[in-house]
């Protein structure tokens, strides 16, 4: 038997929670590829990504992702990359975001 | 011929140089400061941005000159509270009674610091944990303590840019400008005093628009693994054994995010301290509680004269927000164009 709200449906816990604590792929990620690290979200990554408009594909959500701990969602969503390196030219911050793309689908 | 005169009021950075340039210039300076003591807010500050110089430095440095110059007169503990013209001079009156007479005026009254208490939902002063950018530097002072245990080696630690400016809540809509680079600067010397500590930066823009500025946040990002977060701050509520939880929109992530924290540090912006009323031949020097305006000098953008009416001139940041470069080099400026005006030439 379904559940029954009352006008409105609740999701799952979608907030997140950084009182819980980091995963440690987290930091062996950083010590990867520092430069992770110097990522500022400006969206030139996935304004110039070829595979952005056929799949969900934005560098710098991997990274928001990252920093937020949420490995899971982050590794998934690596995989759209095609390593073509078209962000990393265009990155203003010199973030090396194909090796870090790369260590990313790897976790 | 007896020397020009001048007088300054405002002891603090912008008072202390144009005192400096003036006295350069060849004219008698009369040095007024409200407080007990001069250098304003800097002889509160521990270290400056970019350069991380102890913030003493600059203030002994500008007071050395001050004191060491034998045409600048410094007296503290009075409070100028108007001006009166009198032929082609301004009267300085204190408490209804003339303190002083001078050629020319400078006023160089500073900024007063947002009252973090205002904006509740971060509960300053219900909180210990919760405290102001300017109380943090104190700490760095060693003038307070830690709000946390002293056993407490790795703090949770979160600072929050704009509070008080680009709120239209609070009546501030500029960007007091300094906070940013504040908050980096903070951040960095938290890192430093405990390497093991984990800081958030909740952010709306990152405005760093200095020289050396975005070169320190790429630093506190990388080498000091400071934890920028865009999203302002909704709330800040106690979590237990004197910790505060904090939640926010995650907006790079469009989620809601929360945290425990040991202490939280509220980046407070500038506001007005005085107000001129300008009339015809007086100037009324108001303070306001919560709602005065910066100083406005018409024309400002074209370089005209940093002065209200003749001969009374304006300088630093009570003339809005502004960096300690900035301060310092209006000073020079304001010095120069009062100069021109004695010689004649403006």
């Amino acid at each position: 038997m379904t559940k029954q709200y009352f006008g409105f449906s609740v999701l799952e816990q979608r907030s997140v929670n950084l009182d819980s604590e980091m995963p440690a792929e987290l930091e062996s990620l950083y010590q990867k590829e520092p430069s992770l690290r110097a990522c500022i979200a400006c969206g030139n990554c996935a304004a110039v990504c070829s595979a952005g408009h056929f799949a969900e594909m934005q560098f710098y959500r991997l990274n928001v992702m990252a920093r937020r701990g949420l490995l899971h969602e982050m590794v998934g969503k690596a995989a759209a990359c095609m390593l073509c390196g078209r962000c990393q030219m265009s990155c203003p911050r010199g973030v090396n975001i194909r090796h870090a793309v790369l260590m990313m689908s790897q976790l | 011929m007896t020397k020009q005169k001048v007088a300054i009021i405002g002891a603090g950075p912008a008072g202390l140089q144009s005192a400096v340039s003036l006295a350069e210039l060849g004219y008698e300076v009369d040095l007024y400061e409200k407080k007990s003591r001069p250098g304003g807010h800097l002889a509160e500050w521990h270290v400056l941005f970019p350069d991380m110089q102890p913030a003493g430095e600059l203030l002994d440095s500008l007071m050395q000159k001050v004191l060491a110059h034998p045409q600048i007169r410094l007296e503290t503990g009075v409070n100028i509270s108007g001006l009166e013209r009198a032929g082609n001079s301004w009267q300085l009156i204190q408490s209804d009674s003339v303190r002083g007479e001078a050629d020319a005026v400078v006023l160089a009254s500073g900024f007063k610091l947002f009252e973090a208490s205002k904006k509740e939902e971060y509960g300053h002063g219900i909180y210990p944990a919760v405290i102001s950018s300017a109380e943090l530097e104190a700490i760095f002072n060693r003038e307070k303590e830690w709000p946390f245990e002293k056993t407490n080696k790795s703090p949770k630690i979160g600072l929050v840019h704009c509070v008080g400016s680009r709120d239209a809540k609070c009546g501030n809509l500029y960007c007091s400008k300094a906070c940013c680079i504040t908050a980096v600067k903070q951040a960095i010397e938290l890192k430093k005093t405990f390497p093991a500590s984990e800081v958030y930066c909740f952010y709306m823009d990152m405005r760093m628009f200095g020289l050396g500025y975005e070169e320190l946040y790429h630093k506190a990002q990388l080498d000091y693994k400071v934890h920028f977060i865009r999203g302002r701050l909704s709330e800040a509520s106690p979590s237990g054994a004197g910790r505060i939880q904090v939640k926010a929109e995650d907006t790079l992530m469009g989620r809601p995010l929360k945290l425990t924290l040991d202490m939280l540090v509220l980046m407070v912006g500038m506001t007005a301290s005085v107000s001129p009323e300008v009339k015809e031949n007086t100037v009324e020097l108001k303070e306001y509680a919560n709602k005065g305006e910066f100083v406005k000098i018409p024309g400002a953008v074209i370089g005209a004269a940093q002065w209200l009416k003749p001969g009374l001139f304006v300088a630093g940041a009570c003339k809005g927000p502004a960096t300690l470069p900035e301060v310092l080099n209006d000073a020079r400026a304001t010095a120069l164009d009062l100069r021109n005006y004695l010689s004649g030439v403006l």
